[in-house]
Parts: C-alpha cells; structure tokens; sequence
C-alpha cells in the first residue's frame, strides 16, 4: 500500500525541528531511519500531517565518552553498533544486540533513538538499554531533560516523551572491563521481532548485577531478585529463581510463553558464567 | 493537497532532479518517475527485500525510505552496475547455480548479495544464509543462491574479484566520538505510574476466533453506590479514556473510541447495547465499530460484575473480542493485555474520582496514551462494555 498524503520538511538543527513539530499541533511527526515509521505509514496504520526530518543531525550523530559514560547520540545506526564503528559500553553487548535487529538493508537506516522512542515491546534496544540502566536526554520546548529509561517506559509502545520533544541521546555507565554479560533473543527466523529476550550482566567491579525479561507485553522487566540470587550466591541460585519470578513478574502469560521467556533469560545468565 | 519538496540525487551515477510528493516512497520514484524497473516491489513494508538498493553504498529498502529522505544521496539500483566486474560475477554465479526461477526477487538478492560479498569475502554457508535472510524468495528454495553468493565472496576473498563499493559510509557521516561531554543534568523523578490495580482472570479459555480477557479492579465505594453510577451509562463512558458517546437511546449506544497507540491512532465509531441487570448487579455490553482511517473493524462484548469487596466494591470485567482488517495484523494479545491493564488502571482511578465527587472525573475523553491497533479493540469492546 502506498502512505497518504503528507507534507515533509527537513529540520536543519534541533531547534527548528522541535519549532515544526510545534507547529504542526499535534498532527507532526519525527522520521528519523523510518523503518517503523515507513511501514506504518505505507499500511496507513499511521496518518501524518507534517514529517519532521531530523535524519541529517550531525549533533545527534556524536558519541560522547564521559568518566565511566558513554553518551550515544540518538542518530546512531544498528550496523553502526555492529561495526563497531561507535566504542561499546557493553564489552561487545550492543554490537551484538544491534547486528541481531532486523535486516542488514534496514539496520543501515534504523536508528537507536527512533527504536526506543517507538518503543514496541519486542524491540531489541529497549531491553539491552533497560539492562546497562540507561537514561534518554529529550529535547523540548521547556529546554531539557533526562529520563531513565526503566521509569520512562510506560507501556507498550509508548515512552514518555512529549509529541514536541525529541530524544537526543542515550547515556549509559561503561561496564567494567571484566564486566560479562548474556544476551538470548529467541525468534523463528532471523531478522524479526523477538519472541522473548533476556538480558544478563555482571560487573562485579562496580557491583552492578542486573537480570532483565524483554519482549514481554509491556517493558521490558527487571528481574531484581534473580540479580541478586546472582550476585550474591552464584549462577545456580540466580538461574533457579527465573521460573519462579518470571512467573510472578508476567502472570498471563501462556506456558509456551513463559517457558520462552525462561529459557531466554537462563541462556543468558549461562553465557555470563561462560555456559 | 499537500505540497511537493524538490529533490536532487544521483542515481546510477547520473544527476536527476525532480519534484517529488513527500509520500512519494524511494521505489516508486525510480520505477514511475525514472522508468527503472528492476527495483521490485513486494510487501512495501520492509520485510521482503525486492525492493533494496544502495543508498550511499549500504544497501536499504526503498519501499520505505521516502525519496524526499534522499536528497543529496547516491542511489545505486540494480541497473546501475554495467561496470562492476563482482555485480558481473554476481550474476553469472546466480545463472550457474539456478539462483533464479521468476526473477521477482532477484534484483533485491542482487544488490544485498553485492553488500555481503564486499562487506564479508569468504563468508561461509551459514553466514551467506544469515546475511541474505532478509530477502526472500518464493521459488528457489535459496540453494542456488547460497551457493552464488558463497562463490562469490570466496573469489573476492581470494583476490580474485575486487570488494569495490565503499563499505559504511552513511550518508551523514561516520559518527563522531568525542571524549568529555557536557555532564547530564539530573534526571527528572520517575514519572508516576497509573494506580497499580490487581488484575486477576476470570476467563479460562477462550474460543479459537475471539480474543477474550479480564480484567478486575476495586473501588473504596459499596457496590449499591457503585452500580448507581453503571447504571448512567454515559458517566461511565466519560471514565473511560477516549470514550465518546454521541446518542442513548434506550439499550442502544452510538458513539466513538479514539485511541492512540505509539504512532497509531485510530477512532473506532460504532453501535452497541448495554444490557444491565439491577438485581445481579451485572450487566452485558455489546458493539462494533469501524476505524474509517485504517478500514479495520473490531466487534466485542464485555460482561460486568459488581462484588463486595470490604467496604469496596470489586468490577470484573470479561472481554470478548475480534478485530478484523489491516489492524488485526498489529494484533499481538500480550500488547492488549498490557494495554487493557492500563486502560483498567485508568478507568479505576477515573471512576474513583468521580465516585468522589469531585472534578476528578474530568479527564474525560483524552486518548490513553497507549493503543495500538490491537488495544483499540480492546478499547472498542471495554467502551462498549462500559457504555461507548
Ligand atoms: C523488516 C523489519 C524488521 C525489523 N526487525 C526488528 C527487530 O528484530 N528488532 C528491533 O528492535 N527492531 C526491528 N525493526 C525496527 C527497526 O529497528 C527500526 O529501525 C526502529 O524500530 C525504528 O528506528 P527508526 O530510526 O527507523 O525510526 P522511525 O521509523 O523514523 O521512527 C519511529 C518512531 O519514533 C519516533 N522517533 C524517531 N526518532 C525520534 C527521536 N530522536 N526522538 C523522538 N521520537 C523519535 C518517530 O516519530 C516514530 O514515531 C524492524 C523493522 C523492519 C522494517
Ligand atoms: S517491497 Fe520493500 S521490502 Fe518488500
Ligand atoms: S526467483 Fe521467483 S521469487 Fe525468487
């Protein structure tokens, strides 16, 4: 199908793109790679007024490596993280996350910022960005802001943000460098939405441990006592407590489901402790 | 009519400028506007692959990648190769090793496979076949494309057949990293969640073609209290966010429920009925509607119960649904379950307020800022249910 009419401007710096999408009073729309965008509108899921174009935003292209930080702008690429072309604050997490999204033709377009401000569920950087507790800085009308990511999920498909705001950048702490971490994304073919995520990370230098279950109904969850089973008594008790708390955390789910969701989040505690 | 944007690009190597309209997407512009035929369309969402080119030598989808987004690019189609010896090699192997039946999916396999063998020369079978899976082909069975591609990126690795098209460089640039950084500043306190309500289910199965749910949830007034307000079907509507009703007349309802689901929004406007029963302090609601946007249809019913709870009164509610049209392919049930959670959360903390008294119920029709295709008819069926 072919998208409805819209009109489309190029927004030449952050100001003017915020200043359109005001302008357009709710009918304006950021694209950024457009590989949400592009489909939803070709199926006419989405109608638009206005397309604010940010894609050319060489602010939002930088990566800024702070003191024990990496400050991700929200341009970046998924093969750009699987390149390697930006350095990874996750010891090789995100250039393993980012080559696994989607398809090399459409990872060159898709953005890091436009996934997590669609935000759907079963998307691949909302969970890897939930575990290295990252936070979004947004750019707005009223100045800016930063909002970390676990509290500014607030449903499927919808992060708290603004339609006049933009999401500039993601700011993660670096893992240490004997920091590991797992990562299982279960799908039926390669290149599509996950049917269950898990996410594990150990950085007993910083004594930052967290476990997380994505590709759920909602955001991403933190399994907090998992995390501290691990980090307190070892692999096994961390990997015994999933069934229990993935059970707890997501009660609707089906047994497929959450059986899915279990393995997912075990396979990725073993490769933690290097299976 | 929305007005058109001028463009400029290079496309197999020649200038072309053109005034494009904005939904204009990248293949159609080539097909319809510059007569070149070999980009193919498949789905025209991303999925298939018939559609990749080059855009600044990484291969993209042109179905939706808007041609306005490319001015200033260098697009390369599957014509624009003559003088590429790999793209040559390409396409003798795919001759070789029956690569092609059709041929609707080989312009796309061309120009991804062209990426693959520069980008990883003596990429092994299982990597040919990871790198490729984003195209896809009805007819080969793909062996022979495999096959093809492996050949090729062997004889590029060997020295043999040069990578040639430049690797990575995006259109704006490789990022830039730079060290310091402006100090964040503090983050805002996590916004405050929707009142946490026990949802607990009352269904325990549901037929094949109907999706069905429930949903419970207490509120600090005794149930008399409680149904007096269920009985005025549209307060409870106005509880019920982006609920409209325009007509009661009797059992029958007319009215709307907009909801808005990340980019999605939808108004779903229909008929139903509401059938209450003052003596079970229960009641059934019944409706379609139909989104003119997206053409998609949702039919629903829920059924309502009031209890004691304490000094409260527990509403459980079960859903039936069905949603047919092009939303329904949106329809994932755990992103409705997620987004009935919320809607039920609000819905509750509305009620409450208006049970309070006070204007808290004036939220009225404002969008849950959370639907998608697959919660409007959630919405559709709940609001019907609560009297949309
Ligand atoms: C075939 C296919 C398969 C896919 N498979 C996967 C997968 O396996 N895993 C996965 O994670 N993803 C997958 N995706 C989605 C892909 O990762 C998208 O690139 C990504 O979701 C959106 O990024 P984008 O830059 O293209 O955003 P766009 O499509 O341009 O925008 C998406 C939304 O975010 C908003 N937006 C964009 N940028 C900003 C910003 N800076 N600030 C505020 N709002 C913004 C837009 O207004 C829009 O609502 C797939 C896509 C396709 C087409
Ligand atoms: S037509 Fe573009 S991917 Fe199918
Ligand atoms: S050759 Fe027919 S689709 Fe591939």
């Amino acid at each position: 199908m072919k998208a409805a009419a819209f009109d489309y401007a190029r927004a030449g710096d952050l100001a003017e793109a915020v200043r359109l999408l005001g302008e357009g009073e709710g009918s304006a729309k950021l694209i950024a790679g457009g590989q949400s965008l592009g489909p939803m509108l070709n199926l006419r899921l989405v109608r638009v007024g206005l397309l604010v174009d940010i894609r050319r935003l060489e602010a939002l292209r930088t990566v800024e490596e702070g003191e024990g930080t990496l400050r991700y702008g929200a341009l970046i690429t998924h093969s750009e993280f699987e390149d390697g072309r930006v350095p990874d604050a996750g010891n090789g997490l995100l250039r393993q996350v980012g080559g696994g999204i989607a398809y090399r033709a459409v990872r060159n377009r898709g953005t890091l910022g436009g996934s997590l401000a669609h935000a759907d569920p079963a998307a691949d950087w909302i969970s890897a960005f939930t575990a290295l507790d990252a936070t979004l800085q947004i750019e707005g009308p009223a100045g800016r802001r930063s909002l970390p990511l676990a509290g500014g999920l607030l449903g499927a498909f919808t992060l708290d943000l603004g339609e006049t705001e933009i999401l500039t950048a993601v700011e993660v702490p670096r893992l240490g460098a004997g920091a590991r971490w797992g990562w299982h994304k279960i799908n039926r073919k390669t290149g599509e939405f996950a049917d269950a995520i898990g996410v594990a990370l150990l950085d007993e230098e910083r004594g930052f441990c967290r476990v997380v279950c994505g590709a759920v109904e909602g955001p991403p969850v933190v399994l907090a006592a998992v995390a501290e089973a691990l980090r307190a008594e070892g692999r096994q008790a961390g990997r015994a407590l999933v069934p229990a708390a993935v059970a707890e955390a997501l009660p609707a789910l089906d047994p497929v489901g959450r059986h899915l969701h279990v393995v997912a989040v075990q396979r990725a505690i073993d490769q933690v402790f290097g299976r | 009519m929305k007005r058109t944007v001028p463009l400029a690009l290079t496309v197999n190597g020649d200038p072309v400028e053109a005034q494009v309209e904005p939904r204009t997407h990248l293949a159609d512009f080539l097909r319809g506007a510059l007569g070149l035929t070999g980009t193919h369309l498949g789905c025209e969402h991303g999925v298939c692959g018939a559609c990749t080119v080059m855009i600044d030598g990484q291969p993209a989808r042109s179905c939706i990648t808007f041609a306005a987004a490319c001015d200033g690019a260098e697009v390369r189609t599957v014509e624009g190769f003559s003088d590429d010896p790999t793209m040559a090699a390409l396409r003798e192997a795919f001759s070789q090793h029956h690569g092609l039946q059709c041929g609707y999916c080989t312009p796309g396999m061309l120009i991804s496979a062209r990426d693959v063998v520069a980008r990883l020369p003596g990429a092994d079978e299982q990597r040919v076949r990871l790198e490729m899976s984003g195209n896809l082909c009805r007819c080969t069975g793909y062996m022979g494309i495999v096959a093809a591609v492996k050949q090729v990126a062997g004889q590029v690795a060997e020295g043999v057949l040069p990578p040639g098209l430049p690797t990575g460089a995006s259109l704006a640039g490789l990022p830039r990293v730079v060290a310091g950084g402006v100090s964040a500043p503090p983050a805002a306190p996590a916004p405050e969640r929707l009142a946490e309500t026990p949802a607990e289910s009352l269904l325990s199965e549901a037929d094949a073609s109907w999706q069905a749910l429930a949903e419970s949830f207490t509120v600090g007034h005794p149930p008399a209290e409680v149904w007096r307000l269920f009985e005025d079907v549209a307060a409870v509507a106005g509880c019920l966010p982006g609920a409209e009703l325009s007509e009661v007349a009797g059992e029958r309802l007319t009215g709307r429920l907009r909801v808005k689901f990340g980019p999605i929004r939808g108004a779903f406007e229909g008929e139903g009925r509401h059938r209450p029963d003052p003596a079970a302090q229960s009641g059934l609601l019944q409706g379609s509607g139909l989104d003119r946007n997206s053409g998609s249809r949702a039919r629903g019913e829920a059924r309502y119960r009031l209890e004691p709870a304490g000094a409260g009164t527990r509403v459980s509610v079960e859903v039936r649904y069905q949603l047919t049209g092009p939303l329904a392919q949106f329809g994932r049930s755990g992103l409705v379950r997620d987004f009935a959670g919320r809607l039920t959360a609000e819905f509750a903390r509305n009620l409450s307020a208006r049970l309070e008294g006070g204007a808290g119920a004036a939220r009225p029709a404002r969008e849950l800022d959370a639907v998608s295709l697959t919660l409007s008819v959630i919405w559709s069926r709940i609001r019907r249910l609560f009297g949309g």
